[in-house]
């Protein structure tokens, strides 16, 4: 195998491919980047059993064939040599020589046949959905997915197309919750998606999709069965295996009768969420929301006796509430709101609440509150 | 039986049966053997015993006494059942001796070649008594001097299946060991010893008369469990409602992998409870960390009405009436000794820097300078106590002293040495290696662990916020439902409200669940399911919940880890002295949250010895 390629064209590829790979590998395989020449284009690829990166690029192929490399350390390589250098790399009896102007680096190879190949198999649904709705369907989520191991099933996004059996139309829905608080965010349902399975799927594809969706404004293909997940736009594809659990029944949780309507400049309200937390420095980082006719006080107290405070006016006229939160989840929804106006409906200090930003049904997020 | 007859008659088993078959109860192992005749020995008053055994107690066990010894009428009842001296009354309530049962002799007696030597004070000669299997001989005469001797050998012959499922030898005789241990413990005033297979293991003396009796108790606790232990024990003493606790505790910085020196005495008898070990785990939680144990060795008298012995044959277990107040006495009086101990380092590390320093000072010295330079760390204490103390300490530079250690001396312009030396911790002095602070006492110097010292004090303040203020709670949005045996749920739902001011909020769910509405927040995103699990299984083992109160600790002394002072900080002399201020304003600060010690203080007359001066 040989082949000569731009050295910032081989980087963004091998930038791609190479964050797939576990710094810490108990198969040494798995800590390689496959890489393969052929027709004019090259395919480097890289996983780690769960998750698999596949990206093509245009090169100047001087021989066929394919061979493995340590990932990390091919990407130091890359990234270290000089910008606008061509590379040549050669592949020759289980070592990568990679040259570069006058520098020469001589790697250790794998052979490419034990590279684990992707999961084959039937992906009965296919749909295409805009790169910018599949961004928003993430980043306004992710925020929420489980760390917990135990229960498996919350370390992830679930997706799905809603029912539409309260009348609406069918949407398709990511939803994600770690015990605590949930994030719901639809969009119009894309063809070919209604008879999807509701699917989970795993943090690191989450973090790895959204970090390659940034680079296309194409629209990204999904195929999927029960199992697996692959996306693929331009020249790049994204396998990965989903959670085998089943989500929890999350419509049973967002109530739908909390009729205190409390209604926020957002901007001004997560200032002031976040000067009044300062306070609260211990982990678990309550504050008090304390809501009259047209005023909130947001309050915070320390176990040192430092307690803060701060009004703000707000459009409000139920009866007064008293209600705590952790000031790092309020924070987490008001940064996902866009608009300048949020909205909180409120039942209780101990029911569930939910947010929202006016006028914005895409996007819902419900907070349990904190007891202080 | 069955097979060899149809119509099987029920007729009474004969005695020599019945014997061993409690022979099976009794006397399960040699060392129970060695237990019971040892016991015989305490209730007739001797004062010293001696013990040999053989193989493991499998050849020979003889106990010999000078108590008040036996008639040869004595002797034949003696190895009859259920014939004993011991139950005057028939009261079975107040049992104040060890023994009562009468089963022992016959016991031993049916299960081995037992002999029997006797002599009491005022008879003019010994009477000796044989008892094959379950035989009895007739008494003859014999020459001994006043008291008894037991003499047992080829124990289990009689019962063969007993005898093959003995251990090794070695092991057997390391139980025996252990058994005498216990009972030298709960009898400081009786002279032990222990041969095995001819060799010497122990001998434990009487303490000299007039010691008191706390005194000759720490006595005796030295000789078995070790001098370390008699130095670094806190003395406990409690009473509640006729109920005595004394007896002494290690310093937390004492600490073992195993539960294995924890002792209990309950009137005089060595028990194994896991109310002990429960209680202990209270009393020390704070202290040490999960897998260290401490020392201790904990005498229980109470009215004999209040205790019933008589649960097992070998007596190991016992009963209390009102078990959670023995419980609360035992963690109360901990728990007191401990906060009184608050800054007491044990000695057993400062005898040990000690040891390391005395090592070090046989270095050899150097020849290319007229300055004596001991090496090492001690080379920093000596270039601080080579002047005569001024006060205000000035550097000394030694010529080839500056790729030394970094003993940085400060100037102390607003404390004169006099007033601070008042302090228990003293006035600090100077920083080593950025680690470590020295300070003058009035008798001496003290080193803290300037990190270890500090994350105590922040862990401490923060635990006192943490009980006065309520914890915070986080509800779950769907909640966690926690499946466990029907026992574990109710026991779990039980504490509801001790959980509840914790924190964590739960109630049944239906039968063999409990379902978790709310977690304490400072826990963040956690395992519910393992934590309430836990929690269950030590309800079940300790019938106390420590495991919660435990995370919350840990959370905190993470927090405080983070949040103190490093190794490797340079310290002002004024932010040094308000750390040491602090330590003795705080409780417990003696030792960190690992239980390691947080300083060392050497006495004067220690470092004069390290100079020859004594």
């Amino acid at each position: 195998m040989k082949f000569t390629i731009e050295r910032s064209t081989l980087l963004k590829i091998l930038a791609h491919v190479q964050s797939v790979v576990e710094r810490r590998n108990t198969i040494p395989i798995l800590a390689n980047v496959r890489l393969e020449a052929g027709d004019g284009m090259v395919r480097l690829t890289a996983t780690d059993m769960d998750l698999t990166i596949d990206e093509s690029v245009a090169a100047d192929i001087g021989a066929s064939g394919a061979t493995t490399a340590p990932a990390h350390l091919f990407y130091d390589i890359i990234r270290k040599l000089p910008d606008g250098a061509q590379v040549e790399i050669t592949a020759n009896d289980g070592r990568l020589d990679i040259v570069s102007g006058r520098s020469v680096f001589n790697l250790n190879c794998l052979p490419a046949e034990d590279f684990p190949g992707q999961g084959d198999g039937d992906l009965p649904h296919k749909f295409t959905i805009g790169s910018a709705e599949l961004r928003g369907l993430i980043d306004r989520t992710r925020f929420a997915i489980s760390t917990e191991e135990t229960r498996y099933y919350l370390n992830g996004i679930y997706i799905h197309a809603s029912s539409g059996d309260d009348g609406g139309q069918k949407m398709l829905r990511a939803v994600a919750t770690d015990g605590h608080r949930l994030a719901r965010v639809e969009v119009e349902l894309p063809d070919g998606a209604e008879g999807m399975p509701g699917i989970i799927v795993p943090r690191k594809a989450v973090a790895e999709l959204r970090k390659l969706a940034d680079t296309t404004s194409a629209g990204i293909e999904i195929s999927l069965s029960d199992t697996r997940i692959v996306v693929s736009f331009d020249n790049i594809t994204l396998a990965s295996k989903l959670i085998d659990g089943k989500f929890p029944d999350y419509e049973r949780v967002i109530p739908t009768d909390n009729d205190k309507l409390l209604a926020v400049d957002c901007r001004t309200f997560e200032a002031a969420v976040d000067r009044v937390s300062t306070i609260s420095t211990e982990k678990s980082r309550a504050i008090k929301l304390k809501v009259d006719a047209g005023n909130l006080t947001l309050s915070a107290s320390s176990a040192e006796t430092s307690s803060a405070t701060e009004a703000m006016e707000v459009d409000y006229d139920r009866e007064a509430i008293e209600i705590g939160f952790n000031a790092g989840y309020l924070l987490d929804i008001t940064q996902q709101i866009e608009g300048s106006d949020a909205e909180l409906l409120m039942a209780d200090a101990g029911s569930p609440t939910i947010v929202r930003e006016a006028g914005d049904l895409s996007a819902l997020y419900v907070l349990m509150p904190m007891r202080v | 039986m069955v097979h060899n007859s149809l119509n099987p008659e029920i007729r009474r088993l004969p005695e020599i049966i019945v014997n061993q078959i409690a022979a099976g109860e009794v006397v399960e192992r040699p060392a129970a053997a060695v237990k019971e005749l040892v016991e015989n020995a305490i209730d007739a008053g001797a004062t010293a015993i001696d013990i040999a055994v053989r193989d493991g107690g499998k050849a020979q066990i003889s106990v010999t006494d000078n108590g008040h010894g036996m008639t040869p009428d004595d002797l034949l009842l003696a190895v009859e059942r259920h014939a004993t001296s011991k139950l005057p009354d028939d009261d079975l309530v107040l049992i104040k001796s060890l023994g009562f049962r009468g089963e022992a002799l016959p016991s031993i007696g049916a299960v081995a070649r037992l002999t029997l030597t006797s002599r009491t004070a005022d008879a003019d000669s010994a009477w000796s008594l044989s008892v094959n299997g379950g035989k009895i001989g007739k008494p003859v005469p014999a020459a001994q001097g006043p008291g008894t001797r037991i003499d047992v050998r080829e124990l289990f012959y009689a019962t063969p299946a007993r005898l093959k499922f003995l251990k090794t030898p070695r092991t057997e005789a390391n139980h025996i060991s252990d058994t005498l241990e216990r009972l030298a413990m709960a009898h400081p005033g009786i002279a032990f010893s222990l041969e095995i297979d001819g060799k010497r293991r122990f001998q434990y003396w009487r303490p000299a008369n007039d010691l008191l009796d706390n005194d000759a108790q720490l006595f005796r606790l030295a000789a078995v469990m070790g001098q370390d232990f008699a130095d670094n024990a806190m003395t406990i003493m409690a009473e509640r409602q006729g109920l005595t606790l004394s007896g002494f505790a290690g310093l937390p910085t004492l600490n073992y992998p195993t539960a294995r020196h924890q002792y209990l005495f309950v009137n005089g008898r060595p028990v194994r409870d896991k109310l002990l070990f429960g209680a202990v785990r209270g009393a020390y939680q704070d202290f040490l960390a999960r897998d260290r144990n401490p020392a201790l060795a904990l005498f229980v008298d109470c009215p004999a009405d209040d205790v019933d012995v008589n649960v097992h044959p070998a007596k190991t277990e016992v009963r209390f009436r009102d078990p959670g107040l023995i419980r609360g006495l035992i963690v109360g009086a901990l728990k007191h000794a401990l906060a009184e101990a608050g800054h007491r380092a044990s000695t057993t590390v400062s005898q040990a820097a000690l040891g390391s320093f005395q090592a070090q000072s046989q270095a050899p010295y150097r020849t290319n300078t007229n300055h004596y330079a001991p090496r090492g760390a001690a080379e920093a204490v000596a270039q601080y106590f080579a002047p005569p103390n001024t006060g205000t300490a000035v550097g000394i530079g030694l010529p080839d002293l500056d790729a030394g250690p970094s003993a940085r001396d400060e100037p102390f312009s607003e404390m004169t040495s006099g007033e601070a030396q008042d302090f228990p911790l003293g006035a600090a002095r100077a920083q080593l290696h950025e680690t470590y602070v020295i300070a003058q006492t009035a008798d001496g110097l003290v080193i803290v662990d300037q990190h270890a010292a500090h994350e105590r004090l922040v862990y401490e303040h923060m635990k006192t916020a943490m009980a006065n203020g309520d914890v915070a709670r986080q509800v779950l949005l769907l909640p966690e439902i926690v499946e466990m045996d029907e026992a574990a749920a109710g026991r779990i739902s039980d504490r509801a409200a001790e959980f509840a001011e914790l924190g964590l909020i739960l109630e049944p769910f239906g039968q063999g669940a409990v379902i978790i509405r709310e977690v304490p927040a400072l826990l963040g995103q956690i395992d519910i399911t393992t934590m309430v699990k836990d929690l269950a299984e030590e309800l079940a083992e300790y019938d106390k919940a420590l495991g919660l109160k435990d995370r919350l600790a840990d959370v905190c002394s993470t927090m405080a880890c983070h949040g103190s002072v490093r190794a490797g900080r340079r310290m002002q002399a004024e932010e040094m002295n308000a750390l040491l201020r602090d330590m003795e304003a705080t409780p417990h600060s003696g030792q960190c949250n690992h239980g390691r010690p947080t300083y060392v203080e050497l006495k004067l007359k220690d470092i004069e010895r390290l100079f020859g001066r004594r």
